[in-house]
């Protein structure tokens, strides 16, 4: 198996030393010998150079870089490479195939989504998304959102967070760094679980050592996605 | 009329069904062997039945029409999968297992497609469903005379009860005793309960709702060669134990066994009708580039509901300018959806709800129509267990993000999720057409239009509202409910006649005599149940009926 490298353990967005986390010494990737190979190989593969960038141009770039940062709070190196990972997915037409009948294929709505915020950016501010503070891409956002199911450069609002979430979340939440961050140990098999069950672990599992930080009150209610 | 065999114990399954036994005992997850040894039919012999799809509903009519001595070949458009080589424990690199050729989603509703609710290959959607495998309701025969909604289905639940019980002995399904519905017993005991099983029934039986652990199609204990579950939580991506039932395993074997072919990778793209008889003459299909024909007495058609009225919309002909079957326009219409709320409840303690098949435990206690409540019909409620990207993807859908939604995400081992089955109700305007859109065979894309009743949405609402109340009563600290769709069945319904349905209680077409469908789009109605073990006791029936009376003109 693939010798480990000791930034494997470290959370995005805290840099490697002592950190703060929840599940302190956590790494998904102690138990990579325990993987059948298959699925190793399709793990590990994330951790390796991505191909070269294929499908978004540098302006699609300068605001999907930022955007989708933003979407994940990944304000610092090391970053799991999620922009990367979707230029890869959009270049091989990696989609889940359906389409909303007035969005296009999700190539075309990517690129059309992105240079629509990219002229909201320069009307609103005078100057293009990656130049905006943070604060002022944060606020774009929010505006984007606030329209629910309103249309907004001829597509629903909704529709276009539900585009670009979707791949964000499928990209990070692949990543084993994120899996260090939320202690979840990653793949199964041929291993699988001994100890189900309320308050029990494996031994490779690490209890949670607590909120990093005191918590907002989640989103309640039931009002999710339609 | 023969006896049908209703005992689940394995001696009695390997005498009609040995797939499980024909599995090689070790580590290895296939039979290399008989797949080398499959026979091949050529594409001039008039076989004795080509069947459109692999899944459940293709599966189980090949290896009964094998079996009844039937010279048979299934097409799927998918790879024959090595669960070994092909699947992965791990949740973005299971896309592969989905159906994700271009569909367009209309309505005011749309559903997504993919992932959720598509399979792909041999085995269909039940590689990478969880693995509930309950019965229909006596009640879902006939909804419409008992409830004013929905259709009425052309036979009773008493016709299909022994091959519920067969299939429930082939899959094998374990669980405990069932007390709704028609009350029944399982061949395998249930399996153990995990943290989000435990809450579940905590929950519930504070509030004095009844639960019951399974049915699910999980081996509880070796059953032929396939092995004991091991409990790693990763169902949706394909089991590689081979102890999660998809008919890759359950049927495919022993068919093959009897001389059926499966050949993949081959899309089919028409039935071809004989504009002088009306009869179906084969299928035409592409495989590695090529267009070909396999000539067939009998075509049955199994590609699932939106593949199934795509395939008949596009078989066009003299005799049928609308769509194969479609001379009442009904074809593609009353396709159906159930409401699938999932409802998250964060816990002190630790659940860690990804250490067990999401299929645990299930309360069937709202199913039925309440005449004291203002919607007809009801839901299920059933433990599921999202994987990280899914329960990321849920919170995002609520407009969760940046710090937040990394913030919930680091809980992740707090939640525990019930998910609900509401029983959407079958309307005509529901319904697949074809897209201007045309896929890489040239083959016009299927859009699929959905718009919710507001029966739809008062069930949605309740199911939402007693998940909550049931999480809560197990000591949530608060929770949280994500709105969804999952399964899809109808299409082209079965009815009592060619004005009411597509294809008879015998799964056969109205319009055309040796055409069958038989898979989850004959399905008049849904209930609150996974449709698996019913689009597979459906087929099982209509096989059959179609062995014992091959030309009802004849």
């Amino acid at each position: 198996m693939a010798a480990r490298l000791p930034e494997h353990g470290v959370t995005p967005g805290h840099p490697h030393g002592d950190a703060p986390s929840r599940f302190p010494g956590f790494d998904a990737l102690d138990q990579a010998d325990a993987w059948d190979p298959v699925t190793a190989g399709v793990v590990l593969a994330r951790l390796g150079p991505l191909p070269p960038l294929r499908f978004f141009t540098p302006q699609q770039e300068s605001v999907a870089r930022p955007l989708l940062d933003l979407i994940l709070a990944q304000h610092e190196e090391p970053r799991v490479p999620v922009f990367e990972m979707v230029d890869q997915r959009l270049a091989e037409l990696t989609t889940d195939g359906w389409r909303y009948e007035d969005l296009p294929p999700d190539p075309q709505a990517w690129a059309r989504s992105l240079e629509a915020m990219e002229s909201d950016a320069l009307a609103e501010h005078g100057h293009g998304f990656a130049a905006c503070s943070p604060d002022e891409q944060a606020g774009m956002l929010e505006s984007l959102l606030d329209l629910g199911d309103g249309v907004w450069h001829g597509m629903h609002a909704d529709r276009v967070w539900s585009l670009w979430s979707r791949y964000a979340c499928t990209a990070f939440y692949s990543h084993p760094w994120a899996w260090n961050e939320i202690g979840w140990p990653g793949p199964a098999y041929p291993r699988g679980y001994k100890n189900p069950g309320v308050g029990t672990r494996e031994p490779f599992e690490v209890p949670d050592a607590g909120p990093l930080e005191s918590h907002g009150v989640p989103s309640r209610g039931t009002d999710g996605d339609r | 009329m023969r006896t049908i065999l209703r005992d689940g114990s394995a001696d009695a399954v390997r005498d009609r069904n040995a797939s499980a036994w024909l599995i090689p005992a070790g580590q290895r997850r296939i039979n290399e062997k008989l797949r080398a040894e499959m026979r091949h039919y050529d594409d001039g012999d008039e076989i004795d039945a080509v069947i459109v799809g692999c899944g459940a509903g293709g599966s189980t009519m090949l290896q009964r029409l094998a079996r009844a001595g039937w010279r048979v070949a299934a097409l799927d458009a998918g790879p024959f999968w090595d669960p070994d080589r092909d699947w992965v424990s791990d949740e973005a690199g299971s896309h592969h297992l989905y159906w994700t050729e271009p569909r367009v989603i209309a309505g005011t509703d749309p559903v997504p497609l993919g992932s959720n609710n598509s399979g792909r290959g041999v085995g269909g959607s039940m590689v990478h469903y969880a693995g509930f495998a309950p019965r229909f309701h006596p009640s879902d025969f006939h909804t419409a005379s008992a409830d004013g909604v929905g259709h009425d289905w052309p036979f009773a639940y008493d016709d299909l009860k022994p091959y519920y019980e067969a299939i429930e002995g082939e899959l094998p399904v374990s669980g405990e005793d069932w007390p709704w519905g028609d009350p029944h017993r399982y061949p395998h005991a249930p399996h153990p309960v995990s943290g989000n099983g435990e809450v579940f029934q905590r929950g519930a039986d504070a509030l004095g709702i009844e639960t019951r652990v399974g049915p699910v199609a999980i081996t509880n204990g070796r059953f032929g060669h396939r092995q004991h579950c091991i409990y790693r939580g990763f169902c949706l991506q394909g089991c590689k134990v081979n102890a999660k039932a998809s008919p890759l395993i359950t049927h495919v074997p022993d068919a093959l066994a009897h001389g059926a072919e499966v050949r993949p990778d081959a899309m089919v793209v028409s039935v071809e009708v004989d504009e002088r008889t009306g009869r179906a003459t084969g299928v035409r299909y592409v495989r590695d580039g090529v267009e070909r024909f396999q000539r067939a007495a009998h075509v049955i058609v199994a590609g699932y509901s939106i593949e199934t009225p795509r395939l008949l919309l596009h078989s066009t002909s003299k005799r049928f300018p609308d769509g194969l079957c479609n001379d009442f326009d009904l074809v593609g219409r009353y396709l159906m959806v159930q409401g699938a709320p999932q409802t998250g409840g964060r816990f002190a303690d630790e659940i860690r709800m990804y250490k067990a098949p999401p299929p645990e435990v299930s309360s069937e206690s709202f199913y039925e129509t309440d005449p004291a409540k203002p919607y007809r019909r009801g839901f299920s409620i059933q433990t599921v267990s999202p994987l990280p990207i899914t329960w990321s993807e849920h919170f995002a859908g609520q407009k969760v993000w940046g710090d937040d939604l990394r913030r919930q995400m680091r809980d992740f081992v707090h939640w525990a999720c019930l998910g609900a089955l509401c029983e959407f109700l079958a309307q005509p305007d529901n319904r697949v057409t074809l897209a201007g859109q045309r896929d890489r065979h040239g083959m016009p894309v299927a859009k699929f239009s959905y718009s919710q009743c507001d029966n739809d949405r008062a069930l949605m609402k309740e199911a939402s509202s007693t998940m909550e109340q049931i999480l809560l009563a197990a000591g949530a600290e608060h929770v949280t409910t994500f709105h969804r769709y999952a399964h899809l069945v109808g299409g082209a319904r079965m009815g009592t006649d060619e004005r009411s349905g597509v294809v008879d209680g015998d799964c056969r077409s109205f319009a055309v005599p040796n055409l069958l469908v038989t898979d989850g789009s004959v399905l008049p109605t849904q209930g609150a149940a996974n449709p698996a073990l019913t689009i597979m006791s459906v087929a099982a029936r209509a096989a059959d009926r179609l062995v014992r009376r091959p030309d009802p003109r004849g």
